[in-house]
This record gives C-alpha cells, structure tokens and sequence, in this order.
C-alpha cells in the first residue's frame, strides 16, 4: 500500500539517516536522503515527495529555510516534520510560523515517527480527495 | 663552486665577531624552521591519514550498528547475526583508537533516539564489554581518566557502576566530582541528590546550576524530604537546598529555613529571606523585623525587597522609621511601599490623614 510513498530526509546525522531509511523503507516507503538542506531542496523539487522530514540545523541551508522554499518559492503542501533538539524551542515556533506541519523533539522514538508520518499521509489523502 | 665556498669561509673567519655570531644563529634559525616545517607537514599528514582511517571506521560501524539493531529475532535472544557483530565489535574494542569511534557511534546514534532503540544501544554496549574498559578507568591514577570513565557511564546509563562511582564522591579534583554528580542525577534523578548528605567539598554555583538543569527535565517532579540538608554543615548544600526549595515551592520546609536566617552565613541568610520571600510568608517577615536593626545592610535591602511583595497597614510604622535611611535601595523600596500601601488604602482616610508625620515624609510618593 506505502510502495509508492516518496518521502525526503533531510539529516545531517549520518547513522540517526541510516536508521531512519532502513526502518521507514521496512514499512514500505521509499527514502530519498539528503546530508543538508541544499540536497534536500534538490531532491523535492526532483521527486515532488508525499512528505518531508528535516532536521533544524544542518550545514549550509538550514531546515527552517527548507520549510520557507517548499512553502513560498515551490508553493506546496506537503506536510513537513520538523526534528528540534533541546533548547531550539523558539526555532520550532519559527518553524510552524513558516509551514511546519509537525515536529518532533531529539531523543525521538522512530515508532512514534511513522505512527505520525502514516496520520499525515491519511490526512492528505483525505484532503485530496475532498478538494 | 670551491672558490666560492673558500671566499665564504674566508669572508666569515675574517669577519668580526658580532657577524660571526649573527651568520651562525642565522644557519641555526634556518635549520629549525626547516626541520619544523618538515615535522609539521608530517604531522598534518599523519592527522589526515588518521582522519580517513576513522571516517572508514566509523561508517564500517554504523552499519554494523544498523545491523545489529534490525538482525534481532524481536525477543530477549541474541540472534546469531548479532553474536557475529557482538563479536566483531568487541575484538576491534582492545584498539583504543577503533574503541573510541565505536563509542563515539553509539552516542551519535544514542543522543537522538529513545525507546528500544536506545535500550539496545546500551545493551550493545555491555555486551561488546566496553562497559569493562570504563569501569577501568574508574582504578585510574588520573583524575581526567576517572573523569571520563564516569562520564561515559553517565552517557551510556550504567546504573550497576553506582559503587564504584560513588567512591570518587570526595575526590580532590572538582571535574571528578562534578561528573559523579551528574551520574547521580541523571540516572537516579531526585534519589541521586542522596549524595548532599555525605558531601564534605563544596558545590559551585555552576554545578548546582547544572544539577537543577538535569532535574527540570525529568518527568516525575516529585522531590524528596530536603530538610536535612537544608540542616547540612556544609554551606552549599543548604544553598542548594534552598534553590530547590524556591523552585519546587516546598513550603512545608518553612519551619527550617526560618531557622536559617539566623545562619552563621550570610549568604545564606540572604537567600532564605529570598525563599521566604518567594513562599509569601507574613511569619517570617515578623521575625526579620524584630531584629531588623541587628542585621547587615544586604539583609536589610532584601527584607524591605520582601516587604515590596508582603505587606500591610501596619507596617507603615515601621516603614517610616526608615524613609530616612542611609542606603539608597532601602529608600527606594520604602517608598514603593508606601505609596502602594497609599493607592490600596486610598479610601482609608484614617492613617493618611491623621499622620501628619506620614503626610510630610510621602511628599516624594506624592511627586512620583
């Protein structure tokens, strides 16, 4: 059913980005990952992704800038969930002021992950089919 | 070419000796630089090739950490591909530089995810015995070997080393001692403050800062009994005990901080006026102003600070006894008061009125 779900990881953390593939990919999506904001950006507007996962602070472009291309510049709304560590509280304000659509807190359980990323999808489905 | 070269040792046989000796340093400052220069690109070479070496290392074990991590048979066993990375790891373990980057992977991994996830982690760690290598640190004759050995503990949660950890609790060197602390707290939470009741050495600022930081994250905010240590003869557990006090608001340790404002500290004095303060407690102010005259300056600053939050008709006696002090801060809050106790009792023509002497000293209220 989640063959064809496309979905763009935006971490800079190598092994949390390996993880993070190999078990969304067991569920059955298919991962495009990206090492900073500036991949990130390259691979949705490539593949047009069903959601987007970024990290705050990564190198060169960071994921609030992220957010703020898909949202103005490429004019999409694809849900977007936002990885925040401790103390970047106000950034994750930042980033629902801007589009964000969830956001997640470092340490995070990748179960509660895909339990979030399946809701989102079942929420653009529906508001697909409605509008 | 030799005469050239005679030319130069006849130059600098027949030269003074002032350039002689200018020539000779020169060669000397030469030669340095030079076998400098060729040691430092062969240190830069050594750090990039060691540099490649762990980049190698490194991605080898994070997908041997992925692996492991997915290889599982989803019950308590070891399955036989974990055995095999088990096995793998804990060989590459008795290379301290390879120990090092598995530590470092799985903290990498470790600080993001929660869950089972991190369970494992930690599990793996144990397994792999680089548990055993940091227990063995705790033996060390190095204070910064001990340090990191209980920070790493901390790191990776290893609650079964609290005996060997807790040994160190008095250690002369205060980076030793602030790594126990933070083990403590982190892993036995408000039942790793125990330690305030055996701490002989003094707790900085910056370390009961940090301790408070590592407690405000915990869930349960249940706080244990602090009244004995705020009885502690050491100075700043009951300074501690105090900001815990303030912060998880516990008013029935009242009784004992009352206690401490006739404390041999002033400092410490100065901050149980402050919790009492913070408590709102009317008890307290009574006693503070019975033996107001008896105290320093610094105390008397804080209780009229108090008295801004805490007070009432009556005390405008008291109050007036001191629009006239000395200390700036004193007049300042005096004045506050008075005119908040003005504006409150507006409608009360009884003591504004009749107080000619009140009348006179509020002129400045009036004005502001």
């Amino acid at each position: 059913m989640n063959t064809s779900k496309k979905i763009v990881l935006a971490e800079d953390n190598s092994i949390l980005a390996l993880l993070l593939k190999y078990k969304l990919e067991k569920e059955g999506y298919t991962l495009l990952m990206a090492k900073d904001g500036k991949e990130a950006i390259e691979l949705i507007e490539l593949h047009n992704p069903e959601i987007i996962l970024t990290d705050i602070m990564m190198p060169f472009v960071s994921g609030l800038e992220v957010i703020s291309y898909v949202r103005n510049k490429l004019n999409l709304t694809t849900p977007i969930i936002v990885f925040s560590s401790s103390g970047q509280e106000e950034m994750v304000l930042n980033a629902f002021n801007i589009g964000a659509t969830d956001f997640m807190s470092k340490p995070f359980s990748p179960n509660e992950l895909i339990i979030r990323i399946k809701r989102l999808l079942f929420n653009k489905t529906i508001f697909d089919k409605t509008w | 070419m030799v005469n050239l070269f005679y030319y130069i040792v006849e130059y600098f046989k027949y030269s003074p000796k002032i350039i002689q000796l200018l020539w000779a340093s020169s060669v000397v400052f030469t030669l340095i630089i030079i076998g400098l220069s060729i040691y430092l690109n062969h240190i830069r070479i050594r750090l990039r090739a060691k540099e490649r070496i762990k980049a190698v290392y490194q991605k080898k074990y994070e997908s041997d950490l992925i692996e492991y991590l997915y290889s599982g048979n989803g019950v308590d066993e070891i399955s036989k591909e974990q055995q095999i990375i088990i096995d793998y790891l804990s060989n590459c373990a008795k290379s301290s530089l390879k120990r090092k980057i598995i530590i470092s992977t799985l903290l990498k991994l470790k600080d993001e995810i929660s869950g089972e996830i991190a369970d494992a982690i930690q599990k793996l760690y144990c397994q792999t015995g680089l548990v055993n290598y940091a227990s063995y640190k705790l033996k060390s004759k190095k204070w910064d070997v001990i340090a990191k050995g209980i920070k790493e503990l901390a790191q990776f949660e290893i609650k079964d080393a609290l005996n060997d950890v807790i040994e160190h609790i008095d250690h002369p060197k205060r980076e030793v001692r602030k790594e126990i602390q933070m083990y403590l707290v982190k892993l036995f939470r408000f039942e790793g403050l125990e330690f305030l009741n055996i701490l002989t050495n003094q707790l900085s600022e910056w370390d009961q800062i940090q301790l408070l930081e590592i407690l405000q994250k915990f869930e349960n905010q249940h706080i244990p009994d602090i009244t004995k240590w705020l009885e502690s003869s050491n100075n700043s557990v009951v300074s501690f005990s105090l900001k815990l006090a303030k912060i998880y608001n516990q008013y029935e340790a009242k009784d004992h901080i009352i206690n401490l404002l006739n404390h041999s500290n002033q400092e410490i004095r100065i901050e149980s006026i402050n919790v009492l303060s913070h408590f709102g407690d009317i008890d307290s102010l009574i006693i503070l102003k019975s033996d107001f005259n008896q105290r320093s300056i610094e105390e008397q600053v804080i209780i009229f600070k108090m008295m801004e939050d805490i007070n009432e008709v009556s005390d405008i006696p008291f109050l007036l006894e001191h629009i006239n002090n000395m200390n700036f801060d004193i007049k300042v809050s005096v004045t506050k008061i008075l005119k908040k106790l003005k504006n409150s009792e507006a409608n009360d023509s009884r003591f504004i009125t009749t107080d000619i002497e009140y009348s006179e000293k509020t002129s400045l209220i009036k004005a502001s």
